[in-house]
């Protein structure tokens, strides 16, 4: 697992819309989550 | 890890989404794998959680396992935490730029009612009216004859009205992004 403290990797990804989104866009901005999941259809 | 098209199905049948849902199917895994929660010999990813600050730092990282359950409290509670000790900039949450004049139409018992409802809490668009037609119903009268239909949730920006939830709560994320960026 990704350590605390060290710079979180960039990404692009396509969102559930089909829109591109990218981790560096909101550097300055706003604090991000990412909640990673197994599947779809499954808990929380 | 699903395709964006299982996520599009996903999104819809717990009533539509107000955060982005990544796709990280290909090549499958890959994003997942950057930041160590790829499970190669399940292939799926793990059930973790990754907070990064806005300087791009990584301030939290925790996993369940794929079978566990997230304790959303607690990560609420981390999320306040880490916003109170940071330092930098971050971007005032804009409440409802770009939708200045906009009403949100809304009744009872309503599943994409609640969505909506649900988007506008979640993006802090609090200058977004609410009418609730279920309380006013000569809002709907007024409503209809705008669209000729009588049809709630409908959110109206200006002489335009989008019937549609899932359009609603597109058009919600499309404001606050373009406030934002």
């Amino acid at each position: 697992m990704i350590e605390v403290g060290s710079q979180a990797p960039d990404f692009e990804l396509p969102d559930h819309l089909g829109r591109k989104v990218r981790l560096s866009t909101f550097r300055g901005k706003q604090h991000v989550m990412l909640l990673f999941y197994p599947l779809d259809f499954t808990p929380t | 890890m699903d395709s964006v098209f299982c996520h599009a199905n996903w999104g819809q049948s717990i009533g539509g989404v107000s955060f982005p849902l990544l796709a990280d199917f290909h090549p499958k895994g890959a994003m997942a794998e950057s930041y160590g929660l790829y499970l190669k010999d399940k292939g799926i990813t793990d059930r973790a959680t990754v907070i990064i600050d806005a300087g791009g730092v990584v301030r939290h990282a925790s996993s369940v396992g794929p079978g566990g359950e997230r304790d959303i409290s607690e990560l609420a509670a981390l999320c306040e935490k880490i916003d109170k000790e940071y330092s930098g900039d971050v971007s005032k949450p804009a409440s409802g730029m770009g939708l200045a004049d906009a009403t949100l139409y809304v009744k009872d018992n309503c599943g994409f009612s609640r969505a909506a409802l649900l988007a506008r809490s979640n993006l802090h668009m609090d200058n977004v009216e609410v009418v609730n037609v279920s309380e006013k119903p000569a809002a709907l009268e007024t409503l209809k004859q705008k669209t000729g239909k009588e049809q709630a949730p409908a959110l109206q920006i200006g002489d335009q009205v989008l019937l549609e939830s899932a359009d609603i709560i597109s058009r919600m994320v499309e404001a606050k992004v373009g406030s934002l960026t």
